[in-house]
């Protein structure tokens, strides 16, 4: 139920149009009373009228009556039309506003919620909630609220006017109606837990045809498709499954609400009719009375349907605000400073991370000093702790204990868009927008002009393989548009990254993809990028480690050996085996002396 | 003017393509189907007998003072109202799972289709709009079917059974009535014109929307990165505001059409009252008949009113339907022939002669005038820099694009005479990104063969190195690996791709850039298992780094697309040529 209140909460910004819609459905509705009174005073004049059997000119004496009634009629019509109009469309304006506001809470929500979320979240779920769930909220603040509101005046007004009557007959007829609330309550205890799991189903369902849709390579690859579309079967058929226990509960309730006023009208019938036989009640009031009841039939059957339409909201509105209510793990104090002034000196003190759902740290007690302007290259074997270690200079994931400091501030204390506008990162499997190349390099900085975006991927050696598209810089790429390789990805995300012109920059296998020869080249650009900013260097090819001033050797999250490449080549035998395995060919190296080899 | 009615006109056509969709889609459960409607009629016949009754008692129980009457009335509401509750609930069972079970059909249709689409088409799509059609159109249909098909049909029912009795009170007056009708249907075919373009619009802003949520949430690393939030909100709120604004426009419509079917029955109402009180009044016919006249009038008017309050939802279905079905007559571009053969066990021979590829939509040639041929159980390195083809070359011989010219033969077979599931489950390919399902790490491993028992997990894992870091995870091999692998590491994912390759046991095995994520020092662990892997097997393998491509039976060299030099390791470095100048770059660079 607090859901329930919390969703006509998001009313508020549209009180005036809720007030209004109401008031015109108000007076529509009077209309709509009024319509049956004039007819009824037609209908009587056409009597008098038709009584008057001897007088030849009957019809011109009551024409004039007749046609000012017809008249008003039609005005009172024409008032209901364009009350109904400007309340659908006040109405309307209200829920869409509403579906708006919520979904927009709701991007901007997760955009403030730590990684580790999106880490345990499937991308399908999330979307399942700002689409189809707010769909079904919308739903009901569009038209459920208006009905219900309706319907209950309806019933109320009726009640009324049905004690006014005969207070006894009001009693027996309205005796179903704390029956019908009673039901209607329990339906909703059982309907919405049941209408919730549907839409979680639902949202399940959205996560698996995602990945799929997003894996179909390797679906492809494996001739896995019949494999998938029966793991996909079972997930549809899990939302079937839901949806009839939903579908049950729904069958036994309704109906039942459906019935009770029928029992009343019987009742009135039996008691009522003999009332009049007996000669205790007029056949005049009973025929009045029995009109009024016959008036809550159908509001009593909408609310009842109705009633279904507020359970879905309230199980789509509970999961809505389960994102809205999670609060982010990575806080930033009110009026946190932008990043102060500095060159790029990064500081680890005593860092530990361990992974939510983890029983192994990634990062043990791990301190590092990284002097400005300078660069680092950290090198270990897979799940060493690497991208770890880097992801938490831009404050991508907090440490468990410990402190990240970038020129002499805690990350946590600082405005995060500051840091990590002064901090570029380049990934292994760099990720690309749907937009043009132009777009996708100027990420960062998107007032860049052409020539800043054409200097930048001439640095990342881009700028060739570009001018052969299509379109060149306007080319779209990403989903829709053209598919570039591996290694053309990982060169526009070198260029986006030296466009943002960031005082740190973090190379995470940036080149892994890159043929030699190119690489060779990105490696002059960068050995000048580098120039004056503060590096890290996480690389499998020793060139690109002999790149940095020092070398940091990572064990199973730990620091084990550091200095310099000689340094190193002494101290730790780990990074021994690496040299050793990377080294070329001797063989060639001693067959072609006189090609000038090295840097 | 003109030719943008008829064109709208068009667009809400198709009705044929629906039915026809529906009618296929219901045909499983004609038995439900029938019972449905059975139910419905049962309980529309419910819901209109108590007024006759009510009116029964009345005049002639209550009135006369005839009790018994009185009582049998009452007993027969009663009876009425209880089968109305019998066939109420029988209804909405069975018109829940009659509208699930199609829905839900549909549903593994799409997908069905989907999985059949080449990846070329994926190519060209988004995702998240591809998505939508599975979720937010579903629902769209979902709407019409729990809201519609009973006031569908009992609206129906009851306008066909007003208009009898209409014509049974007064066929004069009847006949005037019937006036409003075509005024109905003009109105209506008037507000579908109105509205063609309008619902269509809605259903694909919101997919807009999921294609944009889509993007922005696995691109989600990368945002952070930048601290680029405030640009995405930005962008997120301009679709946000563009998918209210073209539902406003349905709003706008369906406010003006509504009501205006409620000003008809009004005026309808008005001049039966003149008419009928002129007639009224000069005898022609009694007042009783004129009130009953009016009374039917208003059972006539409001189920109208009713189907034109479905009306919206019925066309956001609709074109929801139309979305659904656009994407369904899609043809699949790389459909098996229908005479295609099923491959036996392989022996691995792959041919190219004279091939030639180019991407849909770009003018250059990825591949031009290839002729290559593999011996069974030979590797084949192929070299160049990147764009030069070698991934698309990869991508041939797992057919998942057809060459525009030339054939591309596996065992003498042209790839497109057999069956892809023959073809492809004899294949092994490791991408440049290692996908992995959200799951456990053994599901993943598991993933090109179902059935491989426990053991042959670990011995898989194992064989390329990965049983170390498997077994120290939280939990060993069921460990989830999270949406695309997200808990593990790059190198990690990667090594779980191998496993998964190996357990397939395939007899041609791809791995393009598998090993580029792998740190050396695991490199040398996998070795082992890759000679594993490659013994008894042809392979194709892309690398950059030229110590793994050393071993190889046979190195190809391409360059814009053309196969430039090929040979052994030493025959190529001794011709000096291509080969050597790279192997020159890269050992300059891992020597440096």
């Amino acid at each position: 139920m607090a859901v329930f209140w919390r969703l006509l909460g998001f009313l508020r910004p549209y009180r005036r149009g809720v007030i209004a819609s109401a008031v015109l459905a108000a007076l529509a509705m009077g209309a709509t009373v009024l319509l049956p009174y004039l007819i009824g005073t037609a209908i009587d004049e056409t009597t008098a009228g038709s009584a008057d059997t001897h007088n030849a000119n009957a019809w011109t004496d009551h024409k004039g009556y007749l046609t000012f009634v017809a008249i008003m009629i039609v005005i009172t019509a024409m008032l209901r039309l364009a009350l109904t109009v400007a309340r659908r469309l006040v109405a309307g304006r209200v829920s869409l506003g509403v579906e708006v506001d919520l979904r927009q809470r709701l991007y901007d929500h997760l955009q403030s919620l730590e990684l580790g979320f999106f880490d345990r979240q499937q991308t399908g779920q999330l979307m399942s909630r700002a689409t189809v769930d707010l769909q079904s909220v919308r739903f009901f603040l569009g038209y459920g609220l208006i009905f219900i509101m309706q319907s209950a005046l309806t019933i109320v007004l009726a009640a009324v006017a049905m004690f006014f009557v005969d207070p006894g007959l009001a009693a027996i007829a309205l005796a179903p109606v704390p029956v019908v609330i009673v039901i209607a309550w329990r339906y909703g205890r059982r309907a919405r837990p049941a209408q919730q799991e549907v839409q979680q189903r639902i949202a399940e369902l959205t996560a698996d045809a995602e990945e799929n849709v997003s894996g179909v390579r390797v679906i492809k690859a494996f001739a896995r498709e019949q494999v998938q579309l029966h793991r996909f079967r079972q997930s549809v058929a899990r939302v079937f499954e839901q949806a009839m226990i939903a579908t049950r509960v729904q069958a036994f309730y309704t109906p039942a609400i459906g019935f009770l006023p029928n029992l009343g009208l019987a009742a009135i019938l039996l008691f009522g009719g003999l009332s009049v036989i007996r000669g205790s009640l007029s056949i005049g009031d009973f025929s009045a009375f029995y009109t009024y009841l016959l008036m809550l039939i159908s509001p009593m059957r909408t609310l009842g349907y109705m009633l279904g339409t507020a359970q879905r909201a309230t199980a789509s509105g509970r999961r809505v605000f389960q994102i809205l209510d999670r609060p982010t793990a990575m806080p930033v104090p009110e009026d946190a400073p932008p990043l102060p002034e500095g060159a790029g000196r990064v500081e680890l003190r005593g860092v530990t991370l361990r992974y939510q759902g983890t029983t192994q740290p990634a990062l043990r007690d791990v301190s590092l000093v990284v002097e400005a302007g300078t660069t680092v290259a950290l090198v270990g074997p897979t799940a060493s702790g690497k991208t770890t270690l880097v992801s938490l200079i831009p404050r991508l994931y907090d440490p468990t204990s410990g402190s990240v400091l970038v020129d002499g501030a805690d990350v946590r204390t600082v405005e995060p868009r500051s840091l990590r506008r002064q901090i570029a990162l380049v990934t292994d499997d760099p990720f690309l927008f749907s937009a043009s190349v132009h777009e996708n390099i100027a990420y960062a900085k998107p007032d860049a002009t052409r020539d800043e975006v054409v200097a930048a991927a001439r640095r990342a050696q881009a700028h060739a393989f570009v001018t052969e598209l299509p379109d060149g810089y306007d080319t779209m790429i990403g989903e829709r548009g053209l598919t570039v390789s591996g290694g053309q990805r990982q060169r526009l995300a070198i260029a986006r990254a030296i466009l943002a012109d960031p005082r740190i920059l973090i190379l995470d296998d940036a080149t892994s993809s890159v043929d030699a020869s190119t690489e060779q080249q990105i490696k002059r650009a960068l050995a000048e990028v580098m120039r004056g900013r503060t590096t890290f260097v996480i690389a499998h090819r020793l060139s690109t480690i002999t790149l940095a001033d020092e070398v940091v050797v990572l064990e199973r999250g730990q620091i084990t050996a550091r200095g310099t490449h000689d340094e190193l080549l002494e101290q730790s035998a780990l990074y021994r085996e690496i040299v050793e395995k990377g080294l070329p060919d001797q063989v060639f190296l001693n067959r072609a002396p006189t090609e000038a080899v090295g840097l | 003017m003109r030719q943008e009615i008829l064109r709208r006109l068009r667009a809400t056509r198709g009705r044929g393509r629906k039915v026809r969709g529906m009618a296929v889609l219901l045909r499983p459960y004609r038995g439900r189907v029938i019972a449905m409607f059975a139910a419905l009629l049962v309980a529309t016949a419910a819901t209109l007998a108590p007024p006759p009754l009510a009116k029964l008692a009345i005049d002639d129980g209550i009135t006369p003072g005839d009790e018994t009457v009185l009582y049998w009335t009452v007993a027969a509401f009663l009876a009425s109202a209880l089968i109305l509750w019998g066939a109420t609930w029988l209804q909405t069972y069975l018109v829940g799972w009659v509208g699930q079970r199609a829905l839900q059909d549909l549903r593994i249709e799409v997908f069905g289709h989907l999985q059949r689409m080449s990846i070329g088409f994926y190519s060209r799509r988004r995702s998240g709009v591809l998505i939508s059609r599975l979720t937010n159109d579903v629902e769209a249909l979902d709407q019409l079917v729990s809201d519609g098909v009973v006031t569908l049909f009992q609206s129906t029912l009851t306008v066909i059974g007003t208009i009898v009795i209409l014509f049974w009170l007064d066929a004069e007056l009847a006949a005037l009535t019937m006036l409003a009708v075509p005024l109905l249907l003009l109105g209506s075919l008037g507000f579908r014109i109105a509205s063609a373009d309008a619902y269509r619009i809605t259903r694909e802003r919101i997919a807009l929307i999921t294609a944009y949520l889509q993007e922005t949430l696995s691109g989600v690393r990368v945002v952070r990165a930048f601290g680029r939030e405030a640009r995405h909100l930005k962008q997120f709120a301009k679709l946000n505001d563009d998918n209210r604004a073209a539902n406003m426009k349905t709003v706008n419509l369906n406010a003006a059409y509504f009501p205006a079917v409620e000003l008809l029955s009004a005026l309808v109402t008005v001049a039966i009252l003149l008419y009928g009180g002129y007639q009224a009044i000069n005898g022609q016919v009694t007042v009783g008949v004129l009130v009953a006249f009016i009374t039917a009038l208003n059972t006539f008017f409001d189920p109208i009113q009713q189907l034109s309050q479905l009306y919206p939802t019925y066309q956001s279905g609709m074109a929801a339907l139309d979305k659904i079905f656009e994407l369904l007559d899609e043809q699949p571009d790389l459909v098996d022939a229908p005479d295609a053969v099923e491959l036996g066990r392989l022996r691995g021979e792959i041919a190219f002669e004279d091939v030639a590829f180019r991407y849909a939509g770009q003018d250059q040639w990825a591949l031009c005038d290839t002729d290559l041929r593999v011996p069974p159980g030979q590797t084949v390195a192929l070299v160049g820099a990147t764009g030069a083809g070698k991934s698309t070359l990869a991508k041939l011989v797992a057919r998942f694009y057809d060459p525009d010219q030339g054939r591309v033969l596996v065992d003498g077979h042209d790839l497109r005479t057999v069956t892809s599931q023959s073809l492809r489950s004899q294949m092994g390919i490791v991408p440049q990104e290692a996908f992995l399902f959200s799951g456990t790490v053994r599901e993943n491993i598991v993933f090109g063969k179902p059935e491989a028992t426990l053991t042959e997990v670990h011995e898989a894992a194992a064989a390329v190195g990965a049983d170390g870091f498997i077994t120290e995870l939280e939990d060993g091999y069921d460990t989830e690996v999270g949406e695309r692998g997200v808990q593990l590491s790059a190198g990690q994912r990667q090594l779980i791709a191998f496993a998964r390759a190996l357990i397939a046991d395939p007899r041609i095995l791809v791995l393009d850039e598998a090993t580029s994520n792998v740190d050396i020092h695991t490199e040398g662990q996998i070795e082992r298992g890759l000679r594993r892997l490659l013994a008894g097997r042809t392979a194709i393998v892309i690398a950059h780094r030229l110590s793994t491509i050393r071993q190889a039976g046979r190195i190809v060299v391409l360059e814009h697309g053309h196969v430039v030099e090929q040979g052994t390791h030493d025959e190529l470095i001794a011709a000096e040529g291509a080969y050597f100048r790279l192997y020159r770059d890269w050992a300059e660079q891992a020597a440096a």
